[in-house]
């Protein structure tokens, strides 16, 4: 369970090394784009726990999941209609769902373990 | 433990992704702290920018569509008032306008002299002839218009015995005769008391002539009909 851990520091450590910043006008893309890789995160990891992990579903899944958040925003934008709000729902609803059942999962290997 | 390994693999390579992409975001929103301007207020700020950009676009080329105009019409209204100089200009040569300035007046009147026996009481008459000398060495002495009893002398004028008047510019006129003329006065008076001049035969026979210097000499107008029926300008001389 440390990779994925050690996977965001080495992320966080790589962009703070270098002087990354993105444009103004991006930053609701990379937004929607952190919300799906946090969705991404989350649901790899809760199929994995289940062991029903699957890895072209899981990268097919983010790259999808992650054009799509964005083509959804930019059609608001050209829209008028906060479409990206749709996006941010729908992820967080997922994550939720996800780390729910994530913990559940845990505190019930926890708690067998502690029981038995 | 190992297939559990293989999907962390996975998860690690989009956490360092999300990693990145935070602190990308993380930098770009204090970025945006720091420049004091709330984010949400953000959007409407670009778009505000950008509809403002868009509208300065157009009036850039309103101006210089409105500059291009402003310079046609300096430029019109450039020609418009050289043509109105030459213009009055060319009515003041042709003796269209009337003039003032420094000259003389010249006045003749027939002679109070009765005629003697055995002579000619025409000789103490002014006649066409007369005028036309005192017109002629008026302008030989440069004057720039002359009138005779008010008839401006231009490019069609004649000076001619009608019966017991003169024509002038087809008016008939009698004496006394006023002549106006502008230009140098001394040259003008000069030339008329030229010895054994105009004014001295003149006066020989009687005729009472009086040349008054002026410093506004009032010459008017040419006011008769300016019909050129068989004069066309000349191609060469025509451009203006």
């Amino acid at each position: 369970m440390m990779l994925p851990a050690i996977g965001l520091v080495v992320g966080i450590i790589i962009a703070l090394l270098t002087p990354l910043r993105f444009p103004i006008e991006y930053s609701q893309y990379i937004a929607i784009g952190i919300l799906a890789a946090l969705d991404c995160v989350f649901g790899g990891i809760r199929a994995g726990l289940q062991g029903t992990f699957d890895k072209t579903v899981f990268i097919s899944g983010f790259l999808v999941n992650t054009a799509l958040a964005t083509v959804l925003t930019m059609v608001g934008d050209k829209l008028g209609v906060d479409l990206v709000l749709g996006a941010t729902v729908a992820f967080s609803i997922r994550i939720f769902t996800n780390v729910g059942i994530i913990r559940r999962y845990i505190l019930d290997k926890w708690f067998r373990k502690t029981l038995k | 433990m190992k297939r559990a390994r293989a999907f962390e693999l996975y998860v690690a390579g989009v956490c360092v992704i999300l990693g990145i992409l935070l602190v990308g975001q993380v930098r770009t929103q204090e970025y945006i702290g720091k420049s004091q301007i709330p984010s949400r207020r953000l959007e409407d700020l670009s778009d505000m920018l950008r509809r403002s950009d868009a509208e300065r676009l157009i009036l850039e080329k309103e101006v210089e569509v409105l500059r291009e105009q402003v310079s046609k019409v300096v430029e019109g209204e450039k020609a418009a008032e050289t043509v109105r100089v030459e213009l009055a200009r060319t009515r003041m040569v042709a003796g269209l306008a009337a003039v003032e300035g420094p000259g003389v007046i010249v006045t003749l009147n027939d002679s109070k002299r009765q005629a003697g026996p055995g002579e000619s009481p025409e000789l103490f008459l002014v006649h066409d002839n007369d005028i036309l000398q005192v017109v002629n060495e008026l302008f030989a002495a440069g004057a720039e218009a002359v009138s005779v009893n008010g008839q401006r002398m231009v490019a069609t004028s004649e000076i001619r015995c009608s019966g017991p008047v003169i024509s002038v510019n087809n008016v008939r006129i009698g004496p006394p005769y006023e002549i106006h003329a502008i230009g140098n006065i001394d040259a003008l008076d000069s030339a008329l008391h030229m010895r054994d001049g105009i004014l001295d035969t003149l006066r020989a026979w009687g005729i009472e002539a009086k040349v008054q210097k002026s410093a506004a000499v009032h010459v008017p107008g040419y006011k008769g009909g300016l019909y050129f029926q068989y004069a066309k300008p000349a191609l060469e001389g025509a451009q203006k």
